[in-house]
């Protein structure tokens, strides 16, 4: 892994490269404090990893980062931007995309349409460019399906574009939702679970699919996952949560053989 | 009108659009859908006791008063019509659909068209009324007090009364009065204890039915009986359901009094004429919605 | 990279299939003697005015998944707009001209739309069937009460008929208005509904939160389109007061609202030709049971029980067996033109 310790290094020195900063998340239900005070910060082109047993607070952190729920207390910066308590569809726009845990439900679309919808900053999403732009709206829509289809034939689903999604299998959802989101370009990605309840070939070939994004082209990614094997050769730094608090950060080595997380895990599970 | 007066009457019909609410409240969280047949289900009830009243009057039973066997009669056959209609319901429209909310929703529509269609072909669509003789306001009630309180509105008080309070023994102290509020509080975690959802659902129909009807009977009782009133009182029990808390069986009975009470005693308003009694009580349904969508006793949920 | 964009078929739907024979059996009516040629045109203008009524719920309904009860209402502030602005009768006595009030009634609906969606779009879609249904009621109660200024439950007569200046009789002026208006909104409705636009509001009926996920503003949405629904069905409403010639608060009887829904679901939910087909069928239903009472069996019977029980029938059995209706939408929400080959062309 080549770019593991470039960007080790670079995580102290190089502020402006940061894309995520979260600073003293801190959320509760009730009275149950679900996160509380996560910081951390990821770097552009870095792919970061999170685990954690089952309720440790991981999605709630998503779900504040995402603009889904408002945090009780801090911050969360994309590329320097302070989008605390911003709308989710705001916080796209500043450059950060998540997928969800769960799939959601897409009625009565075809894999090319859905694709489509994740294209960012669309002419054609307000009524009246359709009429007085037509021709530049059609132009922006031949190449977003240029794009939806080369994103769908890198994740090899082409076959599938015209499709329904309700067709899909659970795989091939998460892969819709993972080129989906690549459709809007974003500077980091946010996925919750992207392998669970997945059979392993597809595993591995979602991990090369990861890899090939990052490495080729820089995509950023923050992963939640429960297989740390799966993390194991993808992510170079792992955050491990436990009842909503950044109970170690570390490679994923390190991580495995602590005693701490071990123990985490055996504790809840 | 004395404000006391006013408030005497809300009490009667908050009486009425309690037995409705209840009723709703039942059917919206355990059943999971707003029925928007439940009005017409109400006057399907009234004509059921209709029927019974004038068969009666057929075979030469005159009523001297309200408070006769003849009315118990009125009510126990407006209450079989009110079970078996929204029982009959389930079976054969509802529980084959299978589906979301939003089209039970839908569908309880056209039931409603169903039931008041029917009704409408069945009896006309001219008034009709129970025979009991009317009564002008109670005597020593208006010396007394100075309000006017006839022997319909007394009955009608007096039973949802006794309706509330049994319904609040049943359900406090019976093991399918534990359910039934264990059902309507959470569904799911009703469904995870074991309590068998087809019998919840089977009792809250009954349930739901049999407190529809009376109301109905009382609607008629303290109106006249009209095929289409139903969808007229229908949205004050919605108000009510919602005011209360949609599953909460209190906050039901609370808020079937406090939408009676604003319905009739809007012309405390200044400005304001009784002419838009249901008017208010939409706007402080929908300000409930906006603000309170769990109702004043249910939980605070969006 | 040579990207191949795979291309769906468009046949000539049977949409028009079946609005032809719906012609062709009014045509048949007529040489028969069944109905006279006044009462057809009536027929038709009406329908015309349920299409563009069943468009403006598919587009709330039907694209973005919010459930409108206060169909009747959007409608009636159009039609009251009109008759209260251009009529005779009106205690506001302005007499404009037509055209003017359509523009005026347009802007109230704007309006209303906007301060009824801003707090309740975002309510559960149960929460805002009755809020809409408690909207309308208050609407309807204002109407009926507000007497000096709505004339209240005397209604409004000498309403004058549609474009009076254009040089054809009034049935005839009628049918082509209504017959270009709903031409213009169908058209209209398919280019912005087949565009990025009518996917995201598909995306946001499915689930919300993934359009949020995705950087589209949900509620910019859907206020757009519960907006524009508004807008159509005072279109529809405006038109009817001039078509009619008299309106009174016994016209905003929340019952129409559910004759819309049924000509929407019955149609398809998010289809244009399904709503479009579901209009005539509504029409005929409602109108054809005038007809059914001459038949000796349903002689004893008046027409309106009987069409509320049809009605009431018909809903039941489509949710039932056909929840899709009968023209479910089937194309893509992409625009024909952006899916031709763009191989060659660089
Ligand atoms: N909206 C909410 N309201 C109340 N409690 C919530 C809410 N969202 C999450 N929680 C609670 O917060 C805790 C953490 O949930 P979260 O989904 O973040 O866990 P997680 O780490 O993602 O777990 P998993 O690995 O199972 O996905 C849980 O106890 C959950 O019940
Ligand atoms: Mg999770």
């Amino acid at each position: 892994m080549s770019s593991f310790e470039l960007t080790y290094d670079g995580a102290n020195l190089q502020k402006e490269n940061t894309v995520l900063e979260v600073a003293g998340l801190k959320k509760s239900f009730g009275g149950l404090v679900v996160t509380d005070d996560v910081s951390l910060a990821i770097e552009s082109g870095s792919i970061t990893g999170m685990i954690g047993p089952n309720g440790a607070g991981k999605s709630t952190l998503f779900n504040q980062i995402s603009g889904f729920y408002d945090p009780d207390d801090g911050t969360v910066e994309v590329n320097g931007t302070d989008v605390t308590g911003k709308q989710p569809n705001k916080i796209v726009q500043e450059g950060l995309l998540r997928t969800f845990q769960t799939p959601r439900r897409l009625e009565k679309m075809t894999v090319r349409e859905a694709m489509l919808v994740g294209a960012q900053s669309q002419l054609g999403e307000s009524i009246l460019p359709l009429w007085i732009s037509g021709a530049e709206v059609t132009r922006e829509e031949r190449a977003n399906l240029e794009r939806a289809m080369e994103l769908l034939e890198f994740f090899e689903i082409d076959h599938l574009a015209t499709e329904p999604t309700t067709s899909l299998s659970g795989g091939q959802m998460k892969l819709l939702a993972l080129a989906r989101a690549l459709m809007a370009e974003p500077d980091i990605l946010l996925l919750d679970e992207p392998v669970a309840g997945i059979n392993p070939t597809l595993v591995n070939q979602i991990a090369g699919f990861i890899e090939e994004l990052n490495q080729e082209q820089g995509y950023t990614f923050f992963i939640i996952e429960h297989d740390i094997e799966f993390l194991m050769g993808l992510a170079e730094e792992v955050i491990v949560l436990n009842q909503g608090r950044v109970l170690l950060e570390g490679t994923p080595e390190t991580v495995q053989s602590d005693e701490r997380v071990i123990n985490a895990y055996l504790g809840d599970m | 009108m004395s404000v006391i007066q006013l408030a005497v009457d809300g009490i009667v019909y908050g009486s009425i659009i309690v037995l409705g609410a209840v009723g709703l409240s039942l059917v919206y969280s355990i059943g999971d859908f707003p029925n928007f047949a439940h009005g017409d289900l109400m006057v399907a009830g009234a004509y059921g006791g209709l029927v019974a009243n004038l068969g009666l009057t057929q075979i030469g039973l005159q009523p001297t008063s309200v408070f006769s066997p003849e009315l118990l009669v009125t009510i126990v056959a407006g209450l079989a019509i009110g079970i078996v209609v929204a029982v009959a319901t389930h079976y054969l429209v509802f529980k084959p659909l299978d589906s979301g909310p939003i089209a039970l929703l839908i569908t309880s529509f056209g039931v409603a068209l169903i039931y008041r269609s029917l009704i409408w072909m069945g009896f006309g669509s001219s008034a009709r009324s129970y025979n009991f003789p009317r009564s002008g306001p109670i005597g020593s009630i208006r010396d007394a007090t100075g309000l006017a309180v006839t022997n319909r509105m007394l009955v009608i008080v007096l039973a949802t009364a006794v309706v509330v309070t049994t319904l609040h023994f049943v359900l406090q102290y019976s093991m399918l009065g534990k359910k039934m509020r264990a059902a309507a509080d959470n569904g799911d975690l009703a469904r995870i204890s074991g309590i068998r959802p087809r019998e919840t659902v089977l009792t809250m129909w009954v349930g739901g039915g049999a407190l529809a009807a009376m109301g109905g009977v009382f609607l008629g009782l303290h109106t006249l009986i009209r095929p289409l009133m139903g969808f007229d009182i229908l949205l004050l029990i919605f108000a009510a359901v919602i005011l209360g808390g949609i599953g909460s069986i209190y906050g039901a009975m609370l808020g079937g009094f406090a939408i009676g009470l604003a319905h009739e005693m809007t012309p405390v308003i200044p400005g304001v004429g009784s002419e838009y009694g249901a008017a208010v009580a939409f706007v402080i349904m929908i300000i409930i919605l906006l603000v309170r969508p769990g109702g004043i006793l249910g939980e605070e949920t969006t | 990279m040579n990207v191949t964009i795979p291309k769906t078929d468009h046949e000539l739907g049977s949409t028009s299939v079946v609005l032809l024979g719906l012609i062709v059996l009014l045509g048949l009516a007529i040489l028969t003697g069944a109905l006279t040629v006044s009462y057809a045109t009536y027929l038709i203008a009406l329908s015309g005015m349920y299409v563009l009524l069943a468009l403006g719920l598919n587009v709330q309904w039907g694209y973005g998944g919010i459930i409108n009860f206060a169909v009747v209402a959007f409608w009636g502030l159009g039609a009251y707009v009109a008759a209260l602005a251009t009529a005779r009768t009106s205690p506001l006595g302005l007499e404009w001209h037509p055209l003017f009030a359509l523009v005026v009634a347009i802007i109230f609906s704007v309006i209303a739309a906007i301060l009824v969606g801003l707090p309740a779009i975002r309510l559960r879609a149960d929460y805002l069937a009755i809020a809409t249904l408690g909207f309308s009621e208050i609407f309807r109660l204002l109407v009926a009460n507000e007497t000096h200024i709505t004339a209240g439950m005397a209604g409004l007569a000498g309403i004058p008929s549609v474009l009076e200046d254009l040089p054809f009789d009034t049935v005839t002026t009628n049918l082509l208005v209504v017959a270009v208006a709903g031409a213009l909104v169908f058209l209209f409705l398919r280019r912005i509904h087949r565009s990025p636009w009518g996917r995201v509001m598909q995306i946001i009926k499915a689930d919300e939160d993934l359009a949020e996920s995705l950087g589209k503003n949900a509620f910019s949405f859907k206020m757009q389109t519960f907006v524009l629904g508004c807008v159509i069905m005072t279109i529809a409403g405006v038109y009817y007061a001039h078509f009619i010639g008299y309106v009174d608060p016994t016209d905003l009887d929340p019952l129409e609202t559910f004759f819309v829904w049924v000509a929407v679901i019955l149609g398809g939910s998010g289809s244009n030709r399904g709503a479009v087909v579901g209009a005539f069928i509504l029409v005929a239903v409602l109108e054809g049971t005038r007809f059914l009472t001459d038949f000796s069996i349903f002689a004893a019977l008046s027409t309106g029980p009987l069409r509320l029980l049809i009605v009431g029938v018909l809903i039941v059995l489509i949710m039932r067996f056909k929840p899709e209706g009968l023209y479910p939408p089937r194309d893509e929400l992409i625009w024909p033109k952006s899916q031709t080959d763009t191989e060659g062309q660089s």
